[in-house]
């Protein structure tokens, strides 16, 4: 069996794009589509990016950056598809 | 692809909830409405969530929501009948937040059991 591996990474929402609505259903449906466990923090707070409602609650607004973390086997390769979502979110 | 009836006692609440966790979830998950009586007045209908049922099914299962009190015993009269081997799952989650968390979950392919428990999870998610 594969080590799970740990990775982080820091990535700034677009300026005009809050982490609302549409763009936060993107953002969590990219999460879910990895088996690792893959978690979203703004400021001092973290929450399951996997989590509809806790992103929501985390009232991230345009130009936030986010710091992604993930553990699990496809934990690079769930940060690397987040990171570009994120990137790529319009609202 | 899990689908989602929403039941309420209003069809204006069942039709705009519907809606927005559609705009969430995009157009590929079914989110059918339960709401009202036939003729007009506020209730809830089981001839309208049988029929919501179905209309939601593509063979992944379907969650359902319902509002207060007798809507939910609505809900279970009718599964009472028909529950196809257990595909149709009553959920105990707030109607608006758990019908639009299981409707996004619903939009990644997630199974009947993660798209009930992102529904039921909503009990316990802060807004603040």
């Amino acid at each position: 069996m594969a080590q799970a591996s740990s990775e982080a990474v820091l990535v700034t929402l677009p300026a005009d794009v809050d982490l609302h609505a549409r763009p936060a259903a993107d953002f969590v449906r990219t999460a879910m589509g990895f088996s690792a466990d893959v978690q979203v923090a703004a400021g001092e707070r973290q929450v399951d990016a996997k989590s509809l409602l806790s992103v929501l609650a985390l009232g991230a607004k345009g130009g936030t950056e986010l710091r992604l973390t993930a553990a699990g086997e496809d934990a690079a390769a769930a940060l690397d598809a987040l990171s570009a979502r994120v990137l790529s979110l319009t609202d | 692809m899990v689908g989602i009836v929403v039941v309420s006692h209003s069809s204006e609440l069942a039709e705009g909830l519907a809606a927005l966790a559609a705009q969430m979830a995009g157009p590929e998950v079914r989110i059918e409405p339960a709401g009202g009586l036939p003729n007009g007045e506020l209730g809830t209908d089981e001839d309208r969530v049988r029929a919501a049922i179905r209309a939601a099914d593509q063979g992944a299962g379907v969650v359902v929501l319902g509002d207060l009190g007798s809507a939910i015993l609505t809900v279970r009269h009718v599964l009472e009948r028909h529950n196809g081997n257990g595909s149709v799952r009553l959920v105990d989650a707030p109607i608006v937040e758990g019908a639009v968390a299981a409707a996004v979950t619903a939009s990644a392919n997630m199974s009947l059991d993660d798209v009930a428990r992102s529904a039921e999870e909503a009990r316990g998610a802060g807004k603040l």
